[in-house]
């Protein structure tokens, strides 16, 4: 299934984000060039989250002993041991990832079909809001058949909205917006609304 | 010279700490040990003058040295800002108290306030952004940047990540990018 | 939750000597809440066994084979004895040790102060099981730090002995920057209060007539924070046992040997549950 869980907007070059899908923990980072990788948060030599780490060139390095990992996902270097060659068997976990209609998306669990696309618009927020996605997203309209995403409008603002759950009775909305012209604002006011009444509604 | 009474592990010793190296801005270090029980920090003495409040700090210190971090048009916003920091902001602070050194404190209560702190700044950054704004206020970093900045890169010691506010984490990851920037226990160097 | 023999038959700190108020006050150690009762010098803990030493109240839920382990060093005059302030952390109270026995970590870390990103290696050091007391130490351990002690004014190659006094209580010896020829005590006393959350009490007996003691407190403190953001960052929260779970390196051989040691105690309080046991 393939599940947006970020702006594109907001994982800028040489920078990581820690995103949580249903209670799992994923780093979401982009080296100086190159694509948005996702990844279990989770370094391979002591657990350490990868979130906390730091991008050099397009390898992301575990804030705890430096390790550092590469495209793919391989260890690269081992500072404790500077001579030493990494065997290929030390990897991080890494997950199918696309980008499109400004959003990254995670393939999770990992399905055959193609990944999703979209038209791109303007960015407008990542909303976390405190009520299961269901009666949100009902709310809004039909999903899309293959992707988790819902073109609706609101106050009059044709918008995308696609969606993933971090945990129970929450939800974190991520918005585009399909309109030319300066919508940013209203679409904002309008989303708040959207949370203040998904939020009163309860699970 | 500047003294600085200072506790390693106070947020707002540490905002003093902060302002101070990225005005490169010298100062005699007084290491007091503030755990709980202990002594009050941050304090700052200026020969006669002695200030206790980290926004009056901040203020007290740009004032005349370096102007452009207290922009003259932009005051009255920035001292919302610091209210902000000093009331609800500072729920943060006190529940890092309690899960760090142990005081006593209504837990659940403080993480609550403490996330509604973190949503009405997260929804106001995400305005800014729609502007290209990169802080709190006008166009360039201010004291209220540095006042809001400790609380919130020190969350997760409260048990609050930052997965849920994606504007905040890449402010706070500006404010870190700052010449002459330095960190604390729990905001690493390497970021 | 029941707690097994290995964990219960061992001394534990509840907390320094200097924190009980006169009076009834209250600890939690391995998922057991207790009574401590303090008349003047004198402690009670529920109707256990109870010790005074190195500044910190000891006690123990079960029957230890061995009585509290002795730090030579406390009894030399010369020595200041350092009680830096308890901390919580959520991560298992064996994260904490195995963290403390970690040198690779240094540069990343505690960068700029015990180590530096330049000088990352790790030089090969020994460790041994000491059948006789039933400890680990790991020796010749050696590490580039810029910035060694609170006293410190210029960078050094700093020697290390490692000392694993139980499962939850460890010591470092490391050389002074003032006296070349003595060994500084730096202690992490763990108490275990669930599996998954415990408090750290930094201790040290050091030889520094330069820090004032606000210093030498702030500068532990300050070393011990900064492991808080790792510790409570690691998954799982509690130590894995099960082989292939992590990945250790010739750097880890301490952590290696650690978790060998608590496998052949039966210690399970504070680690993941295994899958690979019949």
């Amino acid at each position: 299934m393939w599940i947006p869980i970020a702006l594109s907007r907001d994982v800028p070059a040489a920078t990581t984000r820690a995103v949580i899908l249903d209670g799992m923990e994923l780093v979401v980072w982009r080296g100086e060039t190159g694509p948005v990788q996702i990844w279990e948060d989770r370094c391979p030599h002591r657990g350490m989250r990868l979130s906390f780490g730091f991008v050099r060139g397009n390898s992301l390095n575990c804030l705890y002993h430096g390790w550092q990992y590469g495209e793919g996902a391989s260890c690269e270097r081992i500072p404790a041991h500077p001579d030493l060659v990494v065997p290929p068997t030390i990897k991080a976990n890494a997950y199918a990832s696309t980008e499109t209609g400004g959003m990254i998306w995670v393939n999770l669990p990992a399905t055959d079909g193609p990944p999703p696309v979209f038209l791109a618009g303007r960015p407008i927020a990542s909303l976390a809001i405190a009520a299961p996605a269901q009666t949100i997203i009902d709310s809004l309209g039909q999903p899309a058949a293959e992707a988790q995403l819902v073109e609706t409008k609101l106050d009059g603002i044709s918008l995308n909205i696609g969606w993933h759950s971090p945990g129970t009775d929450r939800t974190m909305l991520h918005v585009v917006a399909l309109d030319p012209g300066n919508v940013e604002s209203k679409a904002l006011i309008a989303l708040h609304q959207l949370r203040a009444s998904a939020e009163r509604t309860g699970p | 010279m500047l003294k600085l009474h200072d506790y390693v592990l106070s947020p707002e010793a540490y905002t003093v700490r902060l302002m101070l190296a990225l005005l490169a801005t010298p100062y005699e270090r007084i290491a007091v040990d503030a755990y709980p029980g202990g002594a009050e920090v941050p304090v700052l003495e200026d020969g006669a003058t002695i200030l206790r409040d980290p926004g009056l700090i901040l203020t007290y210190l740009v004032h005349g040295r370096a102007p452009h971090w207290l922009p003259a048009e932009h005051a009255a916003e920035i001292s919302r800002w610091l209210a902000f920091a000093a009331l609800e902001l500072s729920a943060l602070n006190a529940a890092r108290g309690v899960t760090v050194l142990g005081q006593p404190g209504d837990l659940d209560a403080l993480q609550i306030k403490a996330r509604l702190a973190l949503r009405h700044f997260e929804d106001h950054l995400t305005r800014r952004s729609f502007d290209d704004k990169d802080f709190v206020v006008g166009g360039l970093p201010s004291i209220a940047d540095i006042a809001l900045f400790p609380a919130v890169a020190l969350s997760h010691d409260c048990g609050i990540g930052l997965e849920d506010y994606p504007a905040i984490h890449l402010w706070q990851r500006r404010v870190r990018s700052l010449p002459r920037f330095v960190g604390m226990p729990g905001i690493p160097d390497y970021f | 939750m029941t707690v097994e023999a290995a964990a219960l038959d061992q001394w534990y700190t509840i907390g320094a000597i200097n924190d009980f108020a006169p009076g009834v006050s209250t600890r939690r150690l391995l998922g057991h809440d207790l009574t401590i009762t303090r008349t003047r010098d004198s402690f009670a803990v529920d109707n256990l066994p109870v010790r005074t030493d190195y500044g910190h109240l000891w006690t123990t839920l079960g029957a230890p084979q061995r009585p509290l382990f002795d730090i030579p060093e406390s009894r030399e005059p010369d020595r200041r004895a350092v009680y830096c302030g308890a901390v919580r952390v959520r991560a298992s109270g064996l994260r904490l040790i195995e963290n403390f026995l970690d040198l690779a970590h240094f540069p990343y870390v505690h960068t700029d102060i015990l180590g530096i990103e330049d000088k990352p290696e790790v030089a090969r050091y020994e460790v041994e099981q000491r059948r006789d007391v039933d400890e680990l130490w790991a020796t010749k351990c050696e590490f580039f730090q810029p910035r060694a002690a609170a006293s410190a004014e210029g960078g050094q190659m700093s020697k290390y002995t490692y000392r694993v006094t139980t499962p939850f209580n460890v010591m470092l010896y490391k050389t002074p920057p003032s006296a070349p020829d003595r060994w500084d005590v730096i202690a992490l006393f763990v108490q275990p209060v669930e599996p998954n959350l415990s408090i750290a009490h930094p201790y040290m007996l050091v030889i520094d007539d330069v820090s004032t003691e606000a210093e030498l407190i702030g500068f532990q403190q300050m070393i011990f924070l900064q492991d808080k953001i790792v510790l409570e960052n690691q998954r799982p929260l509690l130590l894995p046992l099960q082989p292939g779970r992590e990945t250790p390196t010739r750097a880890d051989l301490s952590s290696v040997v650690y978790r060998r040691w608590l496998k052949e105690k039966a210690l399970t309080y504070g680690t993941e549950a295994r899958t690979d046991l019949a």
